[in-house]
């Protein structure tokens, strides 16, 4: 029985407004501004034409022309940029939200109905930004007697253990990833060990039934399907000789290995379905047994925030396919090189007479080359284009791909039913590890045979 | 150098601080916005949830024993999978013969791992 507003006078209405207005600028003065530069005082901040970048500079800048894209540039290659933008956090997050909307219109039209059609008038664009805010003014109830230091760390360490995943996945040429590993692909395994624990911790910590027993479901069958998921990618591994997911990438320049490791490609898929606890192996939040399995107690925006942890999870899962076995960003050319003097030399631009009047310097993408003056050409082939042309076409690629894996892993939702727990369990032990067996002498019959490797086709 | 190496590391746990600051807020903004009577708490809403009924006994029910011998395979057949990596990604520049071992360690790996199997399926446990 919440009212909202008791006792409506102006002059409250502006007293309120005057004393947080108050306190704001005493906190801000007092807290805030000494914060910032110890902030500053730590971090190693760049040095823009010769000129080590300040605040102050900074701000003044930011109104100066010809100082701006300098500025820009110098934040697009800085670590902060990488973690919370490009192919960091705000990438993932952005993809996972396009996950959630297509997920929702097509399970709708494969079960003949419309899906979220109102809130945001096309086709319901906006009713995940709706869900987002109806989620956020809820209540968070916590049970009685549960664990509360870990039933609240839960959802944020969920969230960012599925940051840690995405970071390590490299999404375009010229070392786009946050965290580039010489041993990636082992990286990506000890992050993928996390979930279990992380699943379980919190499903005990609510002391309920339902989120324990989907809790020690959800370990049940994340341990059975892990074995398989690592088997079926050392067989990529024997054939690269390398654990670096850039290098992987690189080495499908001609062919994706799909092509040559189809089991492989159906184990990692089936075992990356049972790790994203999707359909059909969906038994940790199986609704119709146990009630939302171990995400029963969690309410209001925790279980937003897990639900976007699930959903970076299931990108960061998709683009290791896609990584691994499509071939990440190799892919045709969209658009033909610039031309060299476009970009070292200029375009003149005539008048009415035809007299040169302005030179203008057109390069392909300012902001993506590091060095304004001396531009980038990579080749690749016979043809030059500028890394710029190269990451657009790398990450249009990627996106691509990834899209449509999306796609493969939302289907079986609409198409398959729930197998019981005891069939999913024999599937991950008895034959998934069995084919991942078969799998490592096709990889290691590939190169003897001189199919592959040196003296083979690549 | 060793810390050239492992500073390469510390972008992943950056990107995981930065996720987990991240929603602290989400979470902070949430309790300052939702509707809650702080005054008079009902006692039943916190109630662990159990289909509208009152629940009864402990919350933290019994573990499956039965699925403890295969997470005990799990632990030491997941630390096999990570040794085979080492032998994978430097195949192409070990000579031939050195394979030779490696599949008598598959051998012994997977009929390690069939026998255990066989037993659990013997002995019905799943």
């Amino acid at each position: 029985m919440s009212v909202i507003a008791p006792k409506f006078r102006l002059g409250y209405f502006l007293k309120g407004i005057f004393d947080n207005a108050f306190w704001i600028l005493t906190i801000v003065t007092l807290a805030g501004i000494p914060l910032i530069q110890i902030v500053l005082f730590y971090m190693d901040l760049p040095v823009i034409d010769g000129e080590l970048l300040t605040a102050f500079l900074a701000f003044t800048w930011l109104f100066n022309p010809t100082m701006q894209v300098p500025l820009i540039k110098s934040l697009l290659y800085s670590d902060l940029f990488r973690i919370a933008a490009f192919p960091g956090f705000g990438f993932a997050a952005l993809i996972a939200a396009g996950t959630i909307f297509v997920e929702r219109k097509m399970l709708a039209k494969l079960q003949l109905r419309v899906g979220p059609f109102y809130c945001g008038k096309i086709e319901g664009l906006l009713q995940l930004a709706g869900d987002g805010l109806k989620l956020i003014s809820k209540e968070i109830i916590i049970p009685a007697k549960a664990d509360k230091p870990l039933f609240w760390a839960a959802p944020v360490l969920f969230v960012g253990t599925a940051a840690a995943f995405v970071a390590l996945i490299p999404v375009a040429p010229g070392g786009w990833v946050v965290a580039d590993l010489d041993v990636g692909l082992l990286a990506v395994f000890a992050v993928i060990g996390f979930f279990p624990i992380i699943t379980i911790l919190s499903a005990w910590s609510a002391n309920s039934k339902f989120p324990f027993i989907g809790g020690i479901r959800a370990l049940h069958q994340m341990v059975s399907f892990e074995i398989p998921l690592i088997l079926s990618l050392l067989s990529v591994v024997i054939l690269t000789g390398t654990l670096n997911l850039s290098e992987i990438v690189e080495s499908q320049s001609n062919f994706p290995w799909i092509i040559f490791l189809p089991i492989s490609a159906i184990v990692f898929f089936t075992a990356m379905l049972a790790e994203l606890e999707r359909i059909p192996f969906d038994l940790p939040e199986a609704e119709s047994e146990i009630v939302a399995g171990w995400l029963t107690e969690f309410s209001g925006m925790m279980y937003g925030l897990v639900q976007l942890g699930s959903y970076l999870k299931l990108y960061a899962f998709a683009a290791l396919f896609v990584i691994i076995f499509l071939g990440g960003w190799t892919g045709p050319m969209f658009w033909p090189p610039l031309e060299t003097e476009l970009i070292t030399t200029g375009t003149p631009i005539p008048n009415f007479k035809g007299d040169p009047v302005l030179t203008v310097f057109a390069p392909g993408l300012p902001l993506f080359d590091k060095d304004p003056n001396e531009w980038v050409l990579q080749e690749q082939g016979e043809l030059q284009y500028t890394s710029g042309q190269l990451l657009i076409n790398g990450v249009i690629w990627f996106v691509l791909k990834t899209v449509a894996v999306i796609f493969f892993i939302l289907l079986p939702r609409g198409v398959f039913p729930r197998i019981r727990i005891d069939m999913l369990l024999h599937i991950g032990w008895y034959k998934l590890i069995g084919l991942a067996f078969v799998n490592i002498f096709i990889a290691l019959g590939l190169v003897y045979a001189g199919v592959l490797g040196p003296g083979g086709i690549m | 150098m060793v810390g050239e190496s492992v500073g390469s590391y510390s972008n992943v746990l950056l990107m995981f601080g930065f996720a987990c600051a991240a929603m602290v807020p989400a979470l902070i903004i949430s309790r300052m916005i939702s509707p809650e009577n702080k005054k008079q708490p009902n006692p039943v809403k916190t109630l662990p949830m159990e289909c509208g009924q009152v629940p009864s006994g402990a919350g933290r029910t019994h573990f499956m024993m039965q699925y403890y011998a295969y997470v005990l395979m799990f632990v030491i057949f997941d630390v096999m999978a990570i040794f085979l990596y080492a032998w994978g990604s430097t195949l192409l520049d070990l000579p031939r013969t050195a394979t030779l071992p490696i599949i008598a360690f598959l051998g012994i790996m997977f009929a390690a791992m069939a026998y255990a199997l066989y037993q659990s399926k013997r002995k019905d446990i799943w």
